[in-house]
This record gives structure tokens, C-alpha cells and sequence, in this order.
């Protein structure tokens, strides 16, 4: 049998499948990859800060909101939405009114978050979840130790 | 899978497609690494859940705080560029230093959903002594 002779050099030429092989594999790792993927998100507060002005200075309507070491949420010292409520409606609610009433006054609102130390975080996201709905971002931060 | 054929003599030639294959693969190896190299967001972190979140726009400026609560030792740890602190209070020049470089600096808590909140209120209050009043709480959405 007469064998191919090969020329000291082939033309090799450009190779389509290896490519496509390696592309499916890049594919597949992104699509794997892509399910652990988390978005995330953000709650934006401003602390009240100090401020020197000559002017009166604006009216401002605060509200005192207060987180125990169970998690219950009072607004001004009435509960709001049982523990195992995670969307507090009812405290949404009220805050929602709170800022429209304050909009309509021309007023702004501030709210002071109370929480117990021991307190779990995710609570303060709940209240801060809420404050968020009704547009609030003005929130000072107290741990209070008395609760 | 074809490759090119080799010089009749017994020379090698340079043979391109594998060295596409090697190329890719240190390619896929290196992003997969990157993913979890050395980052400002640790995601270890189990962050709480807010529906009504606001969509995070940029990551300018931030100062990033993760707290990683250990449940069986009852103690957070606060990471801080890459530092881990079980006291923040000598954080404090260090937060003076950069408002006072970027005025615009504003403070991004990433915390497990258990932690104490007394842990997240330490880093608050040193914010504010160190005059950053733009804090923001990392969340998920679902």
C-alpha cells in the first residue's frame, strides 16, 4: 500500500469544531455560574446631620420608632403587625399616611429607629423595608438598652 | 477532534488550535478565580430580605462593612477592606480620613440577617462620628 506522502508543510487550515467545542464549554460554565448569581439591593438612609443656619430653622415631625428583643415594632408606643409579620402592612400604612400628611404641611419627617441590642437585624430591615415604601430616609439609628 | 498534521521529516509545527484550547481553558480558569478573589462584597454574608428595595445604581465611593454572625460563639465579626475587627472603634480615622479625601463617601453595610442589631448600630454611630451620614443597608430582593 502506497502511503500518503505529507509535505514538509501542511496546510493546516482553520479548525471550527475545536472552536465551537470550547465556546459550548465557556456557555455552559456561564449558565451554571449564572444561577448562583444574587442581585442585590440597597436601603438608602441619610442621618439627620447638624445644621448652622442664621434662618429659622424647618419644622420637623419625628417619629419614634422602636424595635424590642422579640421583634416587635411599636410607632410611638403602639404596636404595629404581629412578630411573625414580615411585611408589616399596618405599619406601612400609617407611615405612608405619616409622609403624606407631612408633604401636605410642607413638614419634613424624621424618624428615630429604637432597636434592643439583641434585637435581630433583619427586623431593622423589615422597619427599614417599610420606611422605604413610604419614601422616609431620613433615620437616625439608637440602640436602647432600657427596652 | 481534527488537529493539524505534522511535518513529514518529523519537525513539530506549530499546531494553533490546541493552543486555543490551552488558552481558553487558563482563560475560563482565571474568570472563574476572579469571581472569587479577593472583593470588597463577602458572600459569605447572608443578607436579610427587602422586597421594596431600591435597585443598587453604583458602587462608587463606597466603604464596605460585612458583619458575619457566628451562631455558636455568639460573636460578630466586622470585615473592613479585607481586615476583620471584633472592635471598630479604631476604624474611626480611618473613616475621618476618607470623608475628608471623598466628600462624597457614603457607608454600605452588608450583615448577616441574625446578627444583633447593636453590631449594625456600632458601625452607624461611627459613621456618624467620623461625619458619613450616607448609609446604606445591602439587601436581597427575594
Amino acid at each position: 500500500m502506497k502511503l500518503p506522502v505529507q509535505s514538509s508543510n501542511p496546510d493546516v487550515g482553520f479548525q471550527i469544531a475545536p472552536m465551537i467545542d470550547v465556546v459550548f464549554v465557556i456557555l455552559v460554565f456561564f449558565m451554571a455560574l449564572a444561577a448562583q448569581i444574587k442581585i442585590e439591593q440597597i436601603l438608602q438612609t441619610k442621618l439627620p446631620g447638624i445644621s448652622v443656619s442664621s434662618t429659622a430653622t424647618e419644622f420637623v415631625d419625628e417619629q419614634i420608632l422602636q424595635i424590642d428583643d422579640y421583634g416587635e415594632v411599636t410607632l410611638n408606643d403602639e404596636a404595629y403587625d404581629s412578630v411573625d409579620s414580615r411585611d408589616l402592612p399596618m405599619l406601612t400604612g400609617t407611615l405612608v399616611r405619616l409622609k403624606g400628611s407631612s408633604d401636605a404641611s410642607n413638614s419634613k419627617v424624621v424618624v428615630t429607629l429604637i432597636s434592643h441590642p439583641d434585637s435581630p437585624y433583619y427586623r431593622t430591615i423589615d422597619v427599614l423595608n417599610a420606611l422605604a415604601v413610604a419614601g422616609i430616609t431620613n433615620v437616625t439609628f439608637t440602640a436602647d438598652t432600657e427596652l | 477532534m481534527a488537529g493539524g498534521g505534522g511535518g513529514g521529516d518529523g519537525e513539530p509545527e506549530f499546531q494553533i488550535a490546541p493552543m486555543i484550547d490551552v488558552l481558553l481553558v487558563l482563560l475560563i480558569f482565571f474568570m472563574s478565580i476572579a469571581t472569587t478573589a479577593v472583593s470588597r462584597y463577602d458572600p459569605t454574608v447572608n443578607l436579610p430580605v427587602a422586597p421594596d428595595a431600591n435597585k443598587k445604581e453604583d458602587s462608587e465611593n463606597e466603604l464596605v462593612f460585612n458583619v458575619h454572625w457566628n451562631p455558636k460563639d455568639l460573636v460578630a465579626v466586622t470585615t473592613f477592606e479585607e481586615t476583620q475587627y471584633l472592635e471598630i472603634a479604631p476604624l474611626l480615622p480611618i473613616l475621618s480620613a476618607r470623608k475628608k479625601a471623598l466628600p462624597d463617601s457614603r457607608i454600605l453595610i452588608r450583615s448577616d440577617g441574625e446578627t444583633p442589631v447593636s453590631y449594625v448600630n456600632d458601625i452607624v454611630e461611627l459613621a456618624a462620628r467620623a461625619g458619613l451620614d450616607d448609609i446604606t443597608f445591602a439587601t436581597l430582593a427575594r
